[in-house]
């Protein structure tokens, strides 16, 4: 029944003659196109898009080289998705399309000579620190999602994590990537000349397809320790780390979460977390030499007091570990107290974070509605979450307060996005915070790199003025 | 996750599917925790991926035919559930789910008769004692047969342990500190009557008095996860009977999946009138399996001190979902072991993940379980261990299979009956 994909329009549908095109050339292992199956393919952790037509589970670059070519003949636009972990939207399809799933490419290798992991996109994040573990190596990212989300995710929106503060994000660990265009050809770059794959970092989907990486490893610090502070109001806890790094402590982990979510995680994990308090800090101090560790945890302790925290030591690796699952638990949790949320990604400057994290508590209280904040507040990147019930709370209320916690972001000279990117969720926010000019060079760049528009469309860039 | 499920099914089963469906914030976390997800990397195939086919087809979206294959696919293993931050009840969904949908399936004759067959025999220990004897002398014949009868033949062992019938009371010994239930599970009478042997063994030299009542029947379990939800009504029904009667402190189970279908009893009943949903509540609060039991008793200084081994021993302890995801209790079986003197207790990789079991799943997805049995036993192999004990009849049968098939070495046990070998000195 098919014919070859070209420029011919072929008499069937198009979702027919592309699902059965990509099954003659990938076979049906690989190409779905089932109602039950393409349902599953239309959303990530936040926000439901259109069903696709069709969706492709490569296992390898030649697989997606097929895949695009084949999209690009039917005229279809091409959405790439990971594990859909991602919080912006960004694996939603906006239109009816191909979506290129790559949970099928997790061939990883560890170079220990180099100190370079090789991972297809599809390899979980989590995944290469415990395979680079043998050699004594670690890959730093750590995203609160790292045991289910994707390098090729991780790169397209340039993830962050705890660790992030210290050691750095995503794009820091990239030495090279291989990406296949909206041509369908395979590049392979590395970070000289003009770094391309920076362009291709954070670009969510939209210049092109992630196939492989290249990770540099590093040596695991040899001495961790762990303190949680807790405060009875939250202006309090970002004062504290604005005075421990003052101070000159630079903890590898700096993490806060107000009192709605200890009380979620509380439900879940029963750690015994102190209810009643209005913030939470968590913080690693880490590095080879044990009395700098433990000086610099004793700086960010007095800073806790001198802001009127009560501080508690972690006594064992297992307490610390616990804490941790507590922190990366939070965002889901959160689903215990309304089922839907719209979540924010501000980033503004440490020197503010005192008055922002107060105004935006104060702009919570005031709505009537559940706000919650929790973030790594280390780097100032903090997720205000506004939960809510869409059968019994207002949607235009709820978009209008994350509104307005945006404008205090940018108020106190913020960004919008973090580490979630820009996806669908925050499109609208696009004009407000990129002034028209630097909104027209992207989409100069977004062009030159995706000339039919084909690549993840409606998403990071809100539509070009007429 | 936003639905109109309450719209569709405006009855209790309805509430407590939309329930579920209203808390899953599809973040998905319970990807990596998911064996068939581990397996297929397909979505549909995920825990997520499935809340959405069901909701889709309470709603009224997506035919049913076009999501039972995935759903079908379920282990029923929770291991979603202890993965889920949100606490979407997953297992709840999944069996009122399976509850609605079954009657309006067709299922191929072949699969009636293996679904019919083995509801029907699992309750009656004396008809599966001899269907087990006849499948035992089929077993040559196994490579000729479809592979829907197939599994179970592979599965039963080469030779039948003899029964042993459990007085209907067996008394404390020494000072009497207490009076317990033990449900007798179906399966485990036949395959391993050793279990509830030990069992109340050593009950009764901590001081119980052992209550089996005789008219007790099958949990429903096996009914109620594989959606005939009139029988699972029925079996339960006759259980509250039976228990409310016996007057004890708690009933005792060293099934994980039986313990956990009792404790179930509410959902399954939810929606049948308020009186029945508190008897379910009352029974569901009783039930304890054994190592929760002895735990306590442990953790208050009761527990009868075990004889040290003659030897240090090796010991893995592999998690019954339906005892760590289903009940929770990972911490008390493993602390019973290491109370036994000599005794080293090891973690088995990937200890989260399913071992394939799971009630009928052997029966309706061979070709999955064999690979979930396979990686469960190399797993178990590469801890090194002289012994590998459980909390639940499916696994052992499961592991047992898989450990032979690689030709190791390693014993498999029930947790209790290692302790009972520690009280009596065979260790
Ligand atoms: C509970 C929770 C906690 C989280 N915590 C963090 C955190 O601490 N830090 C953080 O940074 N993020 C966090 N996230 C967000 C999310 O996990 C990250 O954005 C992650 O990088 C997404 O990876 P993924 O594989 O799930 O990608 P997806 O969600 O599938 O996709 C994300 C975007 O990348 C694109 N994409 C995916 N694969 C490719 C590819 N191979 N080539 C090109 N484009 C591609 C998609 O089109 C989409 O635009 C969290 C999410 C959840 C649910
Ligand atoms: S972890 Fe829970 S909330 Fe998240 S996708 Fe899975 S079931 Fe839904
Ligand atoms: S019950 Fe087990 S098999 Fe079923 S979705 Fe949950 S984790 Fe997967």
């Amino acid at each position: 029944m098919s014919t070859r994909a070209g420029s011919k329009a072929p008499s069937a549908p198009p979702v027919f003659s592309l699902a059965a095109e990509l099954t003659r050339l990938l076979g049906p292992r690989k190409v779905l196109s089932n109602l039950s199956e393409r349902l599953n393919y239309r959303y990530d952790a936040i926000a439901f898009g259109e069903t696709p037509l069709c969706v492709v589970l490569p296992d390898s670059t030649a697989d997606v080289v097929i895949a695009v070519k084949a999209a690009r003949a039917a005229g279809m636009p091409i959405v790439g998705r990971g594990a859909a972990s991602g919080l912006s939207g960004g694996a939603a399809p906006t239109e009816p399309g191909l979506v290129i799933s790559f949970t099928r490419m997790t061939q990883l290798s560890i170079d220990p000579v180099l100190r370079e992991a090789i991972a297809q996109a599809g390899v979980i994040t989590l995944s290469v620190t415990e395979a680079a573990k043998p050699f004594g190596l670690i890959y730093p990212p750590d995203p609160a999602s790292f045991r289910t989300s994707t390098i090729g995710g991780n790169l397209a929106e340039n993830a962050g994590g705890p660790l992030c503060f210290k050691y750095g994000v995503t794009g820091d660990y990239v030495q090279g990537l291989e990406f296949v265009d909206a041509d369908g050809e395979v590049h392979s770059l590395t970070r000289d000349a003009y770094d391309l794959a920076g362009l291709l970092i954070g670009s969510e989907g939209t210049l092109g397809l992630i196939t492989q990486a290249t990770l540099r490893l590093t040596t695991p610090p040899q001495f961790t320790r762990t303190l949680m502070a807790h405060f009875a109001e939250v202006g309090q806890c970002a004062e504290a780390v604005s005075a421990a790094i003052a101070a000159g402590a630079v903890p590898s982990k700096l993490e806060f979460m107000d009192r709605a979510c200890t009380n979620a995680i509380e439900d879940y994990l029963h750690l015994g977390l102190p209810r009643e308090a209005e913030a939470l800090l968590l913080v690693d101090t880490d590095g080879n030499d044990l009395e700098t560790v433990e000086e610099e945890r004793a700086l960010v302790e007095a800073a806790c007091r001198n802001a009127g925290g009560t501080v508690r030591r972690a006594e064992s690796d297992a307490e610390a570990a616990q804490l941790w699952q507590a922190r990366r638990s939070v965002s889901p949790a959160l689903g215990r107290i309304r089922p839907q949320r719209m979540n924010e990604d501000i980033v503004v400057p440490r020197s503010v974070l005192p008055e922002v994290v107060r105004e935006i508590r104060a702009l919570g209280d005031a709505s009537g509605l559940h706000l919650v904040q929790f973030g790594h507040i280390g780097d100032g990147n903090l997720h205000p979450n506004i939960l809510f019930d869409p059968r019994t709370e207002s949607l235009e209320a709820v978009h209008e307060l994350a509104h307005e916690v945006a404008r205090v972001a940018i108020r106190h000279g913020g960004v919008l996005s973090g580490e979630h990117g820009i996806g669908s969720m925050k499109l609208a926010f696009m004009r407000e915070a990129v002034d028209a000019g630097t909104l027209a060079a992207l989409w100069r760049v977004k062009h030159a790199l995706d000339p039919h528009g084909a690549l993840n469309p409606g998403k990071v860039l809100p539509a070009e003025e007429a | 996750m936003n639905n109109e499920i309450r719209t569709h099914h405006p009855d209790g089963q309805g509430e407590l599917m939309a329930h579920a469906v209203d808390a899953c914030v599809h973040c998905g976390f319970c990807l990596p925790a998911c064996p068939t997800y581990a397996l297929l990397g397909e979505e549909m195939d995920s825990p997520r991926g499935r809340i959405v086919l069901m909701k889709e087809v309470l709603e009224g979206a997506l035919p049913l035919f076009e999501a039972t294959p995935y759903l079908d696919r379920c282990l029923g293993c929770v291991g979603c559930v202890t993965a889920c931050p949100s606490g979407v009840p997953y297992g709840e969904l999944i069996t009122s789910f399976r509850g609605w949908s079954e009657p309006q399936r067709q299922r191929p004759l072949l699969q009636k008769v293996t679904r019919a067959a083995v509801l029907t025999l699992l309750p009656r220990p004396g008809l599966f004692r001899a269907g087990a004897s006849v499948g035992r002398f089929a077993k040559p014949l196994s490579p000729l047969l479809p592979q829907a009868l197939r599994a179970p033949l592979d599965l039963l062992p080469r030779t039948l342990e003899p029964a042993q019938p459990l007085p209907a009371l067996t008394p404390a010994e020494g000072v009497r500190r207490g009076r317990v239930a033990l449900l007798s599970g179906c399966a485990q009478q036949v395959l391993t009557p050793n279990f509830n042997s030990a069992t109340v063994r050593v009950l009764s030299r901590n001081g119980r008095d052992v209550v089996v009542p005789p008219t007790q029947g099958c949990c429903g379990a096996a009914a109620m996860h594989t959606g005939a939800r009139p029988l699972a009504l029925q079996q339960a029904r006759r259980n509250l009977n039976v228990f409310e009667e016996t007057q004890v402190d708690a009933v005792v189970s060293n099934a994980a999946g039986c313990g956990a279908g009792l404790k179930e009893y509410p959902m399954l009943l939810a929606g049948e009138g308020e009186a029945d949903e508190n008897r379910a509540r009352a029974l569901a609060a009783q039930v304890q399996d054994i190592s929760e039991y002895l735990g306590k008793l442990l953790e208050q200084g009761e527990l009868e001190p075990f004889l040290p081994t003659s030897r240090p021993l090796k010991v893995a302890y592999h998690d019954a979902c339906h005892l760590a995801h289903a009940q929770g209790i990972r911490s008390a079986p493993r602390a019973l072991l290491r109370a036994i003197p000599g005794v080293t207790v090891l973690e088995v990789p990937q200890g989260d993940l399913c071992c394939g079991s799971a009630g009928t799943y052997n029966l309706e997805q061979p070709d999955l379980a064999g690979q979930l049995g396979d990686l469960k036993a190399r797993n178990v192999m590469a801890t090194g261990a002289e012994y590998v004990v459980s909390g639940n009849v499916g696994c052992h049968t499961q592991l047992q299979s898989h450990l032979t098939r690689l030709g190791s070495p390693i014993r498999v046990l029930h947790t209790v009956e290692l302790l009972d070998m520690a009280y009596r000195g065979q260790l």
